[in-house]
């Protein structure tokens, strides 16, 4: 598996091969979003997200983890949507209200106890069972759970990957586009995109 | 169990129970306060400037709508556009980064049914002044005069009204204008008259294994044809237009102005002559006299409703808004197909990781084609579909591989790591109509109170075939290309076909000029009138027809 060295994104930012709007953009999220005071979501259902984040986005590597809730919060806050959603799914507040009760209901059915109480492997098994579709519950009458899995893995992933670190993690330097790129085939790269490193 | 009932009472911590959509609870403020308002003699006139009667409206400014407005200010007309969406400065505000600009595609929600529902947002349309051409990936081939015939060579779907003749010239003079980079000859296509006026694009590195695996398998490829500039061009109304850089970015919108979107081409020309182009203008409402002309459309802007007159009604909203806004107004519904016949191409992706390095990120993203399959001597389906490589930014890469692969935990961060590894080719393809397929307004409303569109989209038995046929060949193809974990993506994109073009108003929305068969001065142009949904990609077409709309509206002034 290809990895990356450290710091290349943030080195990048500093320089004029990015753009002034791609700049402001990323340094935005680079912003630690330590202590974020969850808005929509009560404390305890914001705690149950943030536990089901860091499962399914498991960072043992990093000291600070990529946040990736406080997006989610705000987007329902807020009301704001992406365009379209499944009609078999309700709307996003109403799924996400069901959708994390009934993490809870399956962890109660599966361990005895609320979703954030477990280990890890022990929260793994409950996903698993979301994701493919075995999860007990009643909520999962009224909301399809492997449409629910997959919108929010669908979101999470787009908050992780769009974070300056977790492109830099998996080479990606398209930001740098000022001058444009000339070596464009295969295995030719240019001075400014870092190359893989051997462990 | 009590912190399930703590979850079940207060996940919506709700300000207001009723309504939470702060957009929403603002347009019922003031509409409350419109109600508290003076008594009818008193009443003020809550539509400012009524004043004007323009020659055309033209609600939209994506690739239906630019071209003729150009066209008709040119004429010399008094042409005014509305576009829901906003006007950016793409050298300013585009951000090279996929998040920061979701402004650019239409991001109200739709309801998406069927057994194959379609992504919509920036999987489909986008919105503001260029339309969906500010994030169109550029890729411009030509329709096959086959593509038009479908139901003569197959006894399914319906023919065009007309054949390849009539938009031949269009195409011509299209390629000309907006500096289409492409190969000469073209491969597929012997009869055209000429060259492309740009040499094509550099071939990044998916495009390279591709090629390198079509010769192995005695399959002819091509590099294809971009509306991107690979050399500095002019043009008429706007000057100097700069080369593409390579920055792959196409999907989302071009900061140098290389890309031909609307926003560089068609719309400042048709400023040049005199047209007019209101922003954040949501047209919500069309008006008509007691004889069924339309005598004008009231729209939404900067929180004011505005009523503007017209005496002709251009509606290129796309596929999804222009079908919605004539159920809305109960418009041109006499044939009773408005919002049937939709279809969606599909798109399916084939994606393996490969040894080399490859950097997805780089080059424009439709670099190689193969029309080889246009249609394939053993097939078991109508119609047919081209081959492309693609290349993929991180954030689109990611969520669509996601709702595919369900890859989550360790596993998801372990596999995007081989990002720079992975190489991409999809299909674009015919779909046939069928009346599972259709829009609807739902009962659920939008932030405006106005019932958001349904979709109902389930891939056919024709489409499934094609699909295996070339899932079948694009495996192949990997696999010779040396790929290893290679996996498909069965995706549907473009809306088409909601208000279709035909020869009766039984079964056809608009005739062949675009006119609708039973609103005298309303005129369709955009994805919604394909009568099939084609071989290629759409807006070279969409452009093509926009121009003959103009032209055919202007000869019958005459
Ligand atoms: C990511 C992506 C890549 C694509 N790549 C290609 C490609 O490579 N090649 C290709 O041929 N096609 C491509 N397409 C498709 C192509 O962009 C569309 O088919 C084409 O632009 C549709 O043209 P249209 O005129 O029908 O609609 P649009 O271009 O979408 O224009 C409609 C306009 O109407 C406005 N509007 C809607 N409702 C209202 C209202 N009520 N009031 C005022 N304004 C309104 C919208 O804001 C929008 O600006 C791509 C699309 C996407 C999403
Ligand atoms: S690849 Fe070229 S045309 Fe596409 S966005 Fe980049 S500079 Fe513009």
């Amino acid at each position: 598996m290809p990895q990356y060295p450290a710091g290349t994104v943030r080195a990048l930012l500093s320089t004029d091969l990015v753009t002034p709007a791609t700049r402001a953009a990323l340094e935005a999220r680079l912003v630690s979003a330590a202590g974020y005071e969850p808005q929509f979501f009560d404390p305890a259902t914001y705690a149950l997200l943030e536990a089901v984040a860091a499962r399914i986005f498991p960072q043992p590597d990093r000291e600070t983890p990529i946040a990736l809730t406080p997006a989610i919060d705000q987007r329902l806050l807020a009301g704001t949507a992406d365009g379209w959603r499944y009609d078999a799914m309700p709307p996003d507040r109403e799924a996400f209200r069901l959708g994390l009760g009934g993490i809870n209901q399956a962890a109660q059915a599966q361990f005895q106890q609320v979703f954030t109480a477990l280990d890890e492997a022990r929260q793994d098994a409950v996903l698993e069972q979301l994701a493919a579709g075995n999860a007990a519950g009643e909520n999962w009458q009224q909301l399809p759970q492997s449409r629910f899995f997959e919108d929010l893995l669908a979101e999470l992933t787009e908050i992780y990957y769009a974070h300056p670190l977790a492109q830099e993690e998996i080479g990606y330097v398209g930001m740098a586009d000022v001058p444009g790129w000339q070596r464009l085939g295969l295995n030719e790269t240019e001075d400014r995109e870092p190359t893989e490193v051997k462990l | 169990m009590p912190e399930e009932e703590v979850l079940e009472e207060s996940v919506l911590n709700p300000v207001k129970p009723e309504i939470q959509d702060p957009l929403l609870q603002a347009l019922l403020a003031e509409s409350a306060a419109l109600d508290a308002a003076p008594t009818e003699q008193e009443l003020p006139d809550l539509l400012p400037n009524p004043v004007e009667e323009v020659d055309c409206v033209v609600i939209g400014t994506g690739a239906g709508g630019a071209p003729l407005l150009a066209r008709l200010a040119m004429a010399g007309l008094k042409v005014v556009a509305l576009e829901a969406g906003p006007r950016r400065n793409p050298a300013r505000d585009y951000a090279t980064d996929e998040k920061a600009q979701s402004f650019l595609f239409w991001n109200d929600e739709r309801l998406s049914a069927g057994q194959s529902p379609v992504a919509f947002g920036k999987n489909n349309s986008g919105t503001g002044v260029g339309g969906s051409t500010l994030h169109y990936t550029a890729y411009t081939p030509r329709a096959h005069a086959n593509d038009l015939t479908l139901h003569r060579d197959f006894g399914q779907g319906v023919d065009w009204p007309f054949g390849i003749e009539e938009l031949e010239p269009y195409y011509e003079e299209l390629e000309h204008f907006l500096g289409v980079s492409g190969p000469t000859p073209y491969p597929w296509n012997p009869s055209r008259r000429k060259g492309y006026p740009l040499a094509p694009l550099p071939l990044n590195g998916a495009a390279q294994l591709m090629q390198r695996a079509c010769a192995q398998l005695g399959i002819q490829t091509s590099p294809a044809a971009n509306a991107a500039l690979s050399a500095r061009y002019y043009q008429e109304g706007i000057g100097w237009r700069e080369a593409c850089t390579n920055r792959g970015f196409c999907q989302a919108g071009c900061n140098r102005g290389a890309k031909a979107s609307m926003d560089v081409t068609f719309l400042p020309l048709a400023e040049s002559y005199g047209a007019e182009i209101r922003a954040d203008a949501f047209v919500t409402e069309i008006e008509r006299d007691e004889q069924g002309r339309v005598t004008g459309v009231v729209y939404e802007q900067y929180g004011q409703t505005v009523r503007q007159r017209c005496r002709h009604l251009f509606l290129c909203a796309g596929a999804v808004e222009t079908p919605r806004l004539l159920m809305l107004n109960e418009l041109a519904l006499s044939s009773g197909h408005v919002g049937k016949n939709f279809m969606a191409h599909p798109g399916m992706q084939v994606w393996g990781t490969f040894p080399e390095d490859i950097r997805p990120y780089k080059g424009i993203p439709g670099g190689l084609i193969s029309e080889d399959t246009h249609r394939p001597k053993n097939a078991d389906f109508a119609g047919g579909y081209l081959l492309q490589s693609i290349g993929v930014m991180p954030v689109t890469f990611a969520t669509q591989m996601v709702r595919q692969r369900k890859l989550w935990g360790q596993a998801l961060r372990d596999y995007m790591r081989s990002y720079n590894h992975m190489a991409g080719i999809n299909i674009l393809g015919d779909c046939l109509p069928h009346a599972a397929n259709f829009l609807e307004l739902a009962e659920e409303k939008d932030a405006r109170g106005l019932p958001k569109p349904r979709l109902h989209f389930t891939a056919q038995e024709n489409e499934q075939r094609m699909n295996r046929h070339a899932e079948k060949l694009m495996r192949q193809i990997w696999e010779a290309a040396g790929a290893r974990d290679i996996w498909a993506f069965e995706r549907y994109a473009h809306v088409i076909g909601t208000a279709r073009m035909g020869l009766s108003g039984d079964d056809a929305v608009v005739n062949p000029e675009g006119r609708a068969f039973d609103v005298p001065n309303l005129y369709i142009c955009d994805n919604s009138v394909f009568p099939s949904a084609l071989s290629v990609n759409p807006a070279l077409t969409i452009m093509a027809l926009s121009l003959r709309t103009a032209d055919k509206f202007l000869a019958s002034l005459r």
